[in-house]
């Protein structure tokens, strides 16, 4: 038992999920982010992957489950259970393949017809270094994004930019609506502070960007 | 050490086994599995399937490839580059486009470790060419990611054949140069004579050579080993079909795996087809659920801990069963559990017309991928059980340790594989009457998966009934344990233990026809080897921490043992029910050695499992004189458990050093607070079970949490272990448990030896 227990202590536990086409970087966003590791040779996502990392967020340890799913069709219908519980979602598409912009929307549609609407909610532009081969602006994506009431920000993974900031803004968000008791969670969150005014301490994650920051 | 199942049944009667290769081969049914069959059958099966292949080839490839003759497509208006109709040429040539991007894009990611040869153009053509034409020649399924997985693995071993081969061809030309300088010389010349001649015509056709080369060739053959010579005969181009025939053949390498994977990929009219996994969320979700079904009833615990969390078969097993386990081994283990994947056969073994839960378990080949799933969890069950949340319990399935002892997973497997098959028939009404041993095991079967279904429990007595006759039961037990000095505290933990499983795992019948038995024995036996190497580790475990329990070690010499347990049976003779009883006892006992063998899945081999061999024969026959068939089986776990205990605790004799209870006062003592303790039980077990279940099985189980009971309290540890009841699964955490010091341990202990 004690073995286990140190990774259990955080204050808080949030269950966030990447989704996405296939072949948009989830799994690597997801890599660098908790391991701050890249690979060229990421073998494609079956069925679901996680990682966990815990994050500072005003002197609370934030723990972030994250679920990387396949972002292939065959699997939809056993796999939208992925979303249950989930309290944020970084829908990710890659920059320069429009395809992939689009079916945004529909990934869209079906996180929100599984879980709550309070849902903290990031559309990411991945690939960012591939510039010269760009095929979704920035203002278009920020415009749908604003539709959509989602967040948005461009990373890439490859030369980690903006990763460890897309994962956190996500959390710290999702804190802020925890503090606010307006989400309902499936892990009970159980002492709330209510009432406070909460200081979001983005000095870890600068520390965590630039941590990632060669490649 | 009884000779494992996997031995025997697998490797060692397989023809060919040094060519991993050929033996895929034969058990993917590409070339004939009857050991019967000659060599040169076999060649004309390869050469068949080869001569299949390039004809494939031949009708899908250049029809894409080959510059699109005008006449053809004379409607310039639908067929265009720009049209947008699907049945134009030109949509299907950027189908075609796209599928070979993605399947180079899966190419590319393909692991470097194994070589650079995956990476080498040469062999990154060959496999996409593969691919390619399989999704061609089955457009209903089309290419899905993570084939090349599933194909990589088949073109290794072929590789890995023919370096063997190379290897004996060598050692074979310097052995015979000497003797046969000018033979050898002339065959030479013949050989790149005809190569040349083939490379010319680029045919595939066969030329039948005159065998008087042949012929002197088989004389010195003969002096060789027989499976030297055998590759020589494989690989003899003056055999059957010449060099089409060449069974471990470089050039043929593409024709041999494409078939390989053709076959695995629709099963060979077989149950398992891993086209249907991967194209079909229903078909993937159904073995899912197999898998969780052969949990529930090897380990109920872990299966209701796992299913509390809301953890679904799926998330993992998608991953496991697309690349068939590919993912969570390395490659030489992955080869070693596709040996046995591959020869578990891949038909139907169940009569046609009977029932069953799920298809997959109705072929050799699904059970063992169920069973391999479910040892898998069961390694990791410690490490699963002490997680609180989905996710991490996910987390540690995903993330499977990969220097795990692959003989103990695979044996595991194996053992389970059966009791999969069998699990899965589901029984007539007729049948269930006829045969009222049968019934518990479908009452067990269908508890498990929660069903209500009523049946009338065999027995139906009064609990003080019970109580009565565990008294006559409970003597005879203390008489055999004072002499066997069976108490301390692992056997107390295991007999608690013992009166939990048995509520959930039944005993495949111990009373069946004969060839049956036989074999549900050997699982039996098996587990109880496992039992028996866990008990060490307890013990060990034990011994740290013995300050805490009083252990009674008294130890007397065998046949008293024997003699004890002769005694105890004939006592139990005297009443059907009590007889009924110890048949119920020797399905626990068995669950109870499965259980511990999941509880401790990293079991050391050690030296006592052969004692228990050599013991096993005695006490069948000292059973034999005295009763009937089901107690015979009975009384024969019953000592086989003890011995095992006992031949523990001779071995640690020295290493216990804690004070030796009086065995009397201890047994007095046990009289007077049998009764409170087992209202105790009584309690908690209402709360746990369902009101559904029978009642003879809740007597029995009672009369075996007593005896628990009783061996807590003359261990002079008055709490017995609920923790690892199934229907407590996280009692820790509801603060049921924490007085109960006993179980806390329990809870660590597993910690500890996973």
């Amino acid at each position: 038992m004690a073995a286990y227990r140190a990774d259990e202590e955080y204050d808080y536990l949030f269950k966030v999920v990447l989704i996405g086409d296939a072949g948009v970087g989830k799994t690597n966003l997801l890599s660098r982010f908790a391991r701050d590791e890249f690979s060229f040779e990421t073998k494609s996502t079956i069925g679901v992957e996680f990682a966990t990392r815990t994050i500072h967020v005003d002197g609370k340890l934030i723990k972030a489950q994250i679920w990387d799913t396949a972002g292939q069709d065959r699997y939809r219908a056993i796999t939208s259970a992925y979303y249950r519980g989930s309290v944020g979602a970084l829908v990710v598409f890659d920059l320069s393949r429009r395809v992939t912009f689009e079916n945004t929307a529909r990934w869209l549609q079906e996180l929100r017809s599984h879980t709550d609407p309070n849902i903290v909610v990031m559309l990411v532009g991945n690939k960012a270094d591939l510039r010269h081969i760009r095929a979704v602006s920035v203002e278009e994506a920020q415009a749908f994004a604003r539709k959509e009431k989602a967040f948005f920000t461009e990373t890439s993974a490859l030369e980690s930019i903006n990763v460890a900031d897309a994962f956190t803004g996500v959390l710290t968000q999702i804190y802020h609506v925890v503090g606010r008791k307006v989400l309902a969670i499936g892990d009970d969150p159980s002492a709330l502070p209510i009432g406070q005014t909460i200081n979001i301490d983005m000095k870890d994650d600068r520390q965590a960007a630039n941590k990632a920051g060669c490649c | 050490m009884e000779p494992s199942l996997l031995d025997s049944s697998s490797t060692s009667q397989k023809r060919f086994p040094k060519l991993r290769g050929v033996r895929w081969r034969i058990d993917l049914g590409v070339l004939s599995s009857s050991l019967s069959v000659s060599i040169d059958d076999l060649r004309r099966a390869a050469a068949d399937a080869r001569r299949r292949y390039a004809s494939l080839r031949r009708r899908m490839l250049m029809d894409f490839h080959l510059p699109r003759d005008v006449d053809r497509s004379p409607d310039l208006t639908m067929d265009n580059p720009l049209s947008q109709n699907p049945d134009s040429t030109w949509s299907h040539f950027f189908k075609n486009v796209e599928l070979e991007k993605l399947i180079d894009q899966d190419l590319s990611q393909l692991h470097r470790a194994h070589g650079s040869f995956f990476q080498t153009p040469t062999c990154q053509t060959m496999l996409r060419r593969m691919l390619f034409l399989w999704c061609l020649r089955h457009p209903e399924y089309g290419y899905r990611r993570e084939m090349h997985e599933l194909l990589t693995p088949l073109v290794y071993v072929l590789l890995v054949d023919l370096d063997h081969l190379s290897q004996v061809q060598k050692a074979y030309e310097s052995h015979f140069s000497n003797e046969f300088d000018e033979m050898s010389f002339s065959e030479l010349t013949q050989v790149s004579d005809n190569r040349l001649r083939r490379s010319i015509s680029g045919g595939m056709e066969i030329e039948k050579e005159g065998n008087q080369d042949g012929i002197a060739k088989v004389h010195s053959i003969d002096e060789l080993d027989p499976d030297t010579k055998e590759i020589l005969l494989l690989s003899d181009s003056y055999g059957a079909e010449g060099e089409l025939g060449v069974l471990l053949s470089e050039r043929f390498l593409e024709h041999d795996a494409y078939t390989m994977f053709d076959s695995l990929m629709n099963g060979a009219r077989g149950v398992v087809a891993m086209a249907d996994l991967f194209s079909s969320s229903p078909v993937a979700f159904e073995v899912s659920s197999s898998f969780y079904y052969l949990l529930s009833i090897v380990d109920s615990s872990l299966h209701s801990h796992l299913v509390e969390l809301g953890v679904e078969p799926q998330y993992f097993a998608l991953r496991w069963l697309h690349v068939l386990f590919g993912r969570e081994f390395d490659f030489d283990d992955l080869l070693m559990i596709w040996d046995e994947l591959f020869s578990s056969p891949n038909s139907i073994c169940i009569d046609k017309n009977a029932k069953y839960r799920f298809k997959i378990l109705c072929a050799p080949r699904g059970a063992f991928i169920a069973s391999m799933a479910v040892a898998m969890l069961l390694h990791l069950r410690s490490s699963l059980l002490a997680t609180e949340n989905a996710t991490f319990c996910l987390q540690r399935i995903l993330s499977f340790p990969k220097n795990s002892d692959m003989k103990i997973l695979l044996e595991k497997a194996k053992s389970l594989e059966i009791l999969a098959i069998d699990s899965n028939k589901l029984l007539s009404s007729s049948q269930e009457t006829s045969n009222k041993n049968k019934l518990a095991i479908t009452r067990g079967y269908s508890l498990s998966l929660g069903s209500s279904s009523a049946r009338t429990p065999p027995n139906q007595v009064p609990d003080s009934y019970w109580e009565e006759k565990w008294n006559v039961l409970h003597k005879a037990t203390e008489t055999m344990m004072r002499s066997n000095g069976f108490l301390d505290s692992s056997g107390m933990k295991f007999l608690g233990e013992r009166s939990i499983l048995s509520r959930t795992e039944s005993h495949p019948s111990p009373a069946d026809g004969g060839g049956r038995k036989n074999k549900h024995f050997s699982v039996r036996h098996k587990l109880l080897d496992d039992f028996s190497q866990d008990i060490n580790s307890v013990v060990e475990h034990t011994n740290s921490i013995q300050s805490k329990f009083l252990v009674s070690n008294n130890i007397e010499s065998s046949p008293l043992q024997v003699n004890a347990g002769n005694h105890f049976m004939e006592e139990l003779n005297d009443d059907n029910n009590i007889r009924r009883m110890t048949s119920d006892c020797t399905a626990e006992e068995t669950c109870l050695s499965g259980e511990c063998s999941s509880i401790f899945s990293i079991a050391t081999h050690c030296s006592l499992s052969k004692n228990k061999d050599n013991d096993l024969d005695k006490s069948s026959i000292t059973s034999n004189s005295c009763i009937c068939d089901n107690d015979q089986e009975a009384s024969i776990m019953e000592e086989l458990c003890c011995r095992s205990y006992n031949n523990q605790l001779v071995k640690d004799d020295e290493v216990v050093s804690a004070a030796n209870d009086e065995p009397k006062s201890g047994q007095e003592f046990v009289s007077d607070d049998r009764k409170p303790l087992a209202s105790k039980f009584q309690w908690f077990w209402k709360f746990s079970r369902s009101s559904a279940e029978g009642n003879l099985e809740k007597g029995g189980n009672q009369e075996s949490e007593r005896a628990s009971a009783a061996e807590n309290t003359k261990n002079g540890c008055s709490t017995p272990n609920f923790c690892s009841n199934q229907q407590f699964p996280r009692c820790e955490q509801e603060g049921r448990c924490r007085r109960q010091q006993s179980s806390w341990h329990f809870e660590d202990s597993w910690t500890i030896h996973a």
